[in-house]
């Protein structure tokens, strides 16, 4: 019950957030429309003919999939620095919670809030470029519910360098084109690659969205990689969390900078 | 009486940037809290007085030393004991400032996984005892900074923990908020069975609200003793006396002989006489010297010492020769 207060009281505070910096909002959703449009028109002006179609789905789905990897892993990032800068950061890591468990819910929050963001973006997508995609929700449900457990590792990662260096915006821009790498990335370079967050997992979507894959149609192998991955990411993302918050109270540096 | 919190030979070293050399925060600090007490934990800036309260928080791990808050050892059981602690350490900056009155303290007892059930009609007390009723959905940034700092004591009190620390909590507030957060905090102690550590710089509010304090220079405790005590200790029997008319030379004399540590002054207008007596003199005697010519007393001012002055003869090293002279 504790930990269900936690999530309602983060959740809530982040749709609040989300709602008070309105403007800023609407400008984020609106440089996400305004690129996909530009990504759209450059397929259709200087792309393949034969392959146009095809390419638009891709664009689609990794397009979606990048912003949602962003917005969950960088936004985790950008949040502590925040939390530091103003003066609450230090209460957060005094909550008899543990702030990992805190951090959970905040990732588990964000990512419920830009869910629903990113299916109205997914269907303005694929009603301004014409291509529907098919949205299995039971198949693909799990793959997501995987590979977002996957992404929370990296983002406790990012929280735990967060928390120690504090001056991260550089690094932070860097890394969404990481994780645009990781998100548009074909399997079929390497299948090393399954072993990377959430590449395997994006890789399924694609199957089930664009080429029609079915709950049935996927491997048993297809999960337990997926699991894998999520269960490592994970375990390695709250390890490095702990670690650096150990890091941070030896040093002292859970205060602003 | 149990004691709620026990510090004992707490140590803390930072490595300084670019550097093999330690700053030693903290040295050696022990001393315990008792239950429903207000300690004021003092110091000169650079004493290792937020490094105490950081490493009681359980924002800091100490080099070396315990810390146990209603005997659990806050090293070892971190989360568990920081159940019984809630702090406002840098007052307004602890708050999130685009979030109402009500949403605060709403989040942070979620964060704590309290439930809004559970603390609706705490919240609803709370904000009529901290006069923020009327306040209640206005974003924080449009609050004073004395309500502000009022809310982030109330956040503070939500957490029902039962030591409150306090790091400066009147800094930067006008004097009808500083006397109202006083009052705040002396009703939190006596209607609601808290025991709270207040570190300040302002001495008014030290003698006002604390009955115990510990000060702490180059991280270690140069006294802990109560304020009535320290007032005690540090009494003076000094008195500025104005005389109507000049001493003799006779009457000066005898004044260097019986009172050397006196200050005559003689001007035009008046004199005055500064002195201040010692254990064994009298004040009688001296009269007897006034008497002799029967120089006209026009008024006797006693000199008082507040507890400013008492804490910088503390951090100075007074309050050995304090001792030996009371003793």
């Amino acid at each position: 019950m504790r930990w269900f207060n936690l999530l309602k009281a983060n959740t809530k505070k982040e749709y609040i957030e989300l709602k008070r910096y309105l403007p800023n909002t609407i400008a984020m959703l609106l440089t996400f429309y305004i690129i996909f449009i530009g990504m759209f028109a450059g397929i259709q002006l200087i792309g393949d003919p034969s392959t146009q179609d095809s390419n638009i789905q891709y664009a689609i789905v990794n397009y979606i999939f990048w912003f949602l990897s962003f917005m969950i892993i960088n936004s985790i990032g950008y949040e502590i620095i925040n939390e530091a800068m103003k003066g609450t950061l230090e209460q957060l890591s005094m909550s008899p919670m543990g702030m990992w468990r805190i951090m959970t819910t905040r990732l588990i929050s964000t990512t419920l809030i830009n869910l629903v963001i990113v299916i109205v973006l997914l269907y303005l997508s694929m009603a301004t470029a014409g291509q529907w995609l098919n949205i299995d929700v039971v198949t693909i449900a799990p793959i997501l519910l995987l590979t977002l457990i996957s992404m929370f590792g990296v983002g406790f990662i990012i929280a735990g360098i967060s928390i120690i260096l504090k001056q991260v915006q550089a690094f932070l821009q860097i890394l969404q084109f990481i994780l645009m790498a990781l998100t548009f990335i074909p399997l079929s370079l390497s299948p090393m690659l399954a072993f990377l967050p959430f590449v395997k997992g994006i890789d399924l979507v694609r199957e089930v969205m664009i080429h029609g894959a079915t709950f049935s149609q996927l491997q048993v192998g297809d999960f337990m990689i997926l699991g894998f991955n999520a269960l490592i990411y994970f375990v390695i993302g709250l390890g490095v969390f702990l670690y650096c918050e150990r890091v941070a109270m030896t040093k002292g540096l859970m205060a602003h900078y | 009486m149990e004691p709620i919190i026990e510090v004992q030979n707490l140590k803390k070293s930072y490595k300084k940037r670019r550097s093999k050399e330690y700053v030693h925060a903290v040295s050696d600090v022990s001393f315990k809290v008792n239950r429903g007490e207000i300690l004021g934990l003092l110091g000169p800036n650079g004493a290792g007085k937020t490094t105490t309260i950081k490493m009681i928080c359980g924002l800091l791990i100490p080099d070396s030393g315990t810390i146990r808050i209603k005997g659990i050892d806050n090293k070892e059981k971190r989360l568990k004991a920081l159940r019984h602690i809630s702090s406002v350490l840098e007052g307004n900056r602890n708050l999130y400032w685009r979030l109402t009155v009500k949403e605060n303290l709403e989040y942070f007892a979620g964060n704590r996984g309290m439930s809004r059930k559970d603390v609706s009609e705490q919240i609803e007390d709370l904000l009529t005892k901290f006069n923020l009723k009327d306040k209640e959905n206005e974003l924080v940034n449009r609050l004073s900074r004395g309500m502000q700092q009022k809310l982030a004591i109330a956040v503070a009190m939500l957490a029902e923990s039962e030591v409150i620390l306090l790091d400066e909590p009147t800094l930067g507030l006008d004097v009808e908020t500083g006397y109202e957060v006083r009052e705040i905090l002396k009703a939190i102690v006596r209607d609601y069975n808290r025991t709270i550590i207040i570190s300040s710089h302002d001495m008014d509010v030290i003698q006002d609200i604390c009955e115990r304090t510990v000060i702490i220079n180059q991280g270690k405790v140069l006294t802990d003793d109560r304020v009535e005590n320290l007032l005690k200790l540090f009494e003076v029997r000094a008195y500025t006396i104005t005389l109507g008319d000049p001493l003799s030379s006779q009457q000066q004399q005898l004044l260097l002989q019986k009172f050397p540590q006196h200050d005559y002054q003689q001007d035009a207008y008046q004199s005055s006489l500064n002195i201040e007596l010692a254990k064994s003199e009298g004040i009688y005697d001296l009269f007897d010297v006034l008497q002799l010519n029967n120089t006209s007393v026009e008024a006797i001012d006693r000199k008082t010492i507040n507890f400013e002055q008492i804490f910088m003869k503390i951090v100075k090293g007074e309050k050995q020769d304090a001792m030996v002279q009371s003793s």
